[in-house]
């Protein structure tokens, strides 16, 4: 700023109507007419200079912000509560979401799909598993409590095209499963321990948003796993996975 | 950072304009840059969380403490996965060992981004709540719930409902253990992974501990 000033102040006013370009321009004795595109010419030098500082400023600042803002994966419940149409039961009713392990029989559940509350002692297999009919909520409730995100869709509503992408959304991504829910009163509804969101169509952008909040991130067992659950579909509990034996 | 400082000023004065005038915005905009780069330093060092535990912390000894506690669990659970009698016993111990070691690798990671040793001093072990712990949990001075080798040795020759048996039994006493171990790290500290990582791991061996009572309440009950 100084500077500045003090360039203003070595010179002798000139006309109001040139000041602005002599004073830029710093040459003297130039005609009124040519001065004009010259002194313009030469001013881009100092204006560049401050743009490309002032970007490199506006990059360094909002990295910053970026970087603070991205990192904390302690803060997902923050991050949750601000994906639209989100319910949270563990602030809603967190009475519901008990976590007892109970075998031989069928369990109700206040919320469906569920979203957590007892449920068998096997779990779904949720490493990425497309399931193409329906399953045992108390297997899946197993999954949630594991950190998977259970995705399901209503099969008279939601149009193939519209399963297929959240096939391919799904498949082969661990901590992941899919299955069709009948009865459900949405096309699709994403489920995580303690939390649900119920959407119209397979390209809303809230569904990766969930998933990427609140997989794992949900998890009540931090490391539990998705392999050595139940792989049958059908929608009986039947307490031990196949792959060790039941 | 000094490289992008001292590089900003021949960048400006080899434009084409009057030397004089651009070298003065040429030492304003470097200076300007210099106090961004300063800035950004900063701000990076106060965004970066307060001080990690220490080498003495409870947080460290329970991280190394615990990683031991759960590697013997992981033998156990391999053993009832591979050789339960029961699809309920090999599925606990699938659950149990797998889960545990994961558990292992994160609590490994602790001591590296705390930079402290992931290797207990001679003499060191649960001395960081030495004087909290409950005898009625320690088998010949070793840490709470652990099984001793030769009932480590006893479970590997076991066999049948034998072996379901006593590898609830010593996983019981493991997971008692285990949540005093717990308790003992969540009254000493206010770091947020720990405090998560703990309470979660509490949660999950208490339920464990209902679901192992119920499985031997139903071996000690009437049936075969």
């Amino acid at each position: 700023m100084t500077t500045k000033t003090n360039k203003g102040d070595r010179r002798n006013q000139p006309p109001i109507a040139a000041q602005r370009n002599k004073s830029k321009g710093g040459r003297k004795g130039r005609k009124p007419g040519a001065p004009v595109k010259v002194s313009q010419g030469r001013n881009w030098g100092p204006i560049m200079m401050f743009v490309a500082v002032g970007v490199i400023a506006a990059g360094i600042i909002g990295y910053a912000f970026w970087a603070q803002r991205d990192t904390g994966s302690l803060e997902w419940s923050d991050r949750a509560a601000a994906i639209e149409g989100i319910v949270d039961y563990r602030a809603e009713n967190p009475e519901m979401l008990t976590n007892g392990h109970v075998n031989g029989q069928p369990l109700q559940y206040e919320v469906l799909p569920p979203v957590g509350g007892d449920h068998n002692g096997a779990w779904q297999n949720c490493q990425g598993n497309v399931y193409d009919a329906p399953i045992a909520n108390e297997h899946a409730v197993h999954s949630l409590e594991h950190g998977a995100v259970w995705v399901t869709y209503n099969p008279d509503t939601l149009p193939a095209d519209q399963v297929s992408e959240l096939t391919s959304l799904v498949e082969g991504t661990d901590m992941m499963l899919l299955s069709p829910f009948p009865e459900l009163d949405a096309p699709i509804s994403l489920q995580a321990w303690g939390y649900q969101l119920k959407v119209d169509s397979a390209s809303d952008p809230r569904i990766n948003e969930f998933v990427r909040t609140l997989r794992l991130n949900a998890s009540m067992e931090p490391g539990a796993t998705c392999s050595g659950g139940i792989t049958a579909t059908g929608t009986v509990p039947q307490d031990v996975g196949d792959q060790l034996g039941g | 950072m000094s490289v992008a400082a001292t590089e900003a000023p021949p960048a400006g004065a080899a434009g084409p304009a009057p030397p004089r005038r651009r070298f003065g915005m040429g030492v304003l905009a470097t200076a300007v840059a210099a106090g961004l780069l300063v800035g950004f330093a900063l701000a990076m060092v106060t965004i970066r969380p307060a001080a990690a535990p220490g080498e003495e912390s409870a947080e460290a000894g329970f991280a190394r403490d615990m990683i031991e506690h759960h590697s013997q669990a992981v033998t156990m659970g391999v053993e009832a996965f591979q050789r339960g009698a029961t699809a309920q016993v090999r599925q606990l111990g699938y659950d149990i060992a797998l889960t545990q070691q994961s558990q292992i690798g994160m609590m490994r990671q602790w001591l590296r981004e705390w930079q402290v040793s992931p290797n207990t001093e001679p003499g060191e072990q649960m001395a960081w709540m030495r004087e909290a712990l409950d005898p009625a949990l320690i088998r010949d001075g070793r840490m709470p719930g652990l099984a001793t080798p030769e009932q480590m040795t006893a479970l590997a020759e076991a066999a049948g409902t034998a072996l379901d048996r006593l590898f609830m039994e010593l996983m019981i006493y493991h997971h008692l253990g285990g949540i005093h171990m717990i308790d003992g790290v969540l009254e000493r500290t206010d770091d947020p992974a720990v405090t998560w990582l703990a309470e979660l791991m509490r949660d999950g061996q208490q339920r464990e501990l209902t679901v192992m009572r119920d499985l031997l309440a139903g071996l000690d009950s009437p049936g075969p």
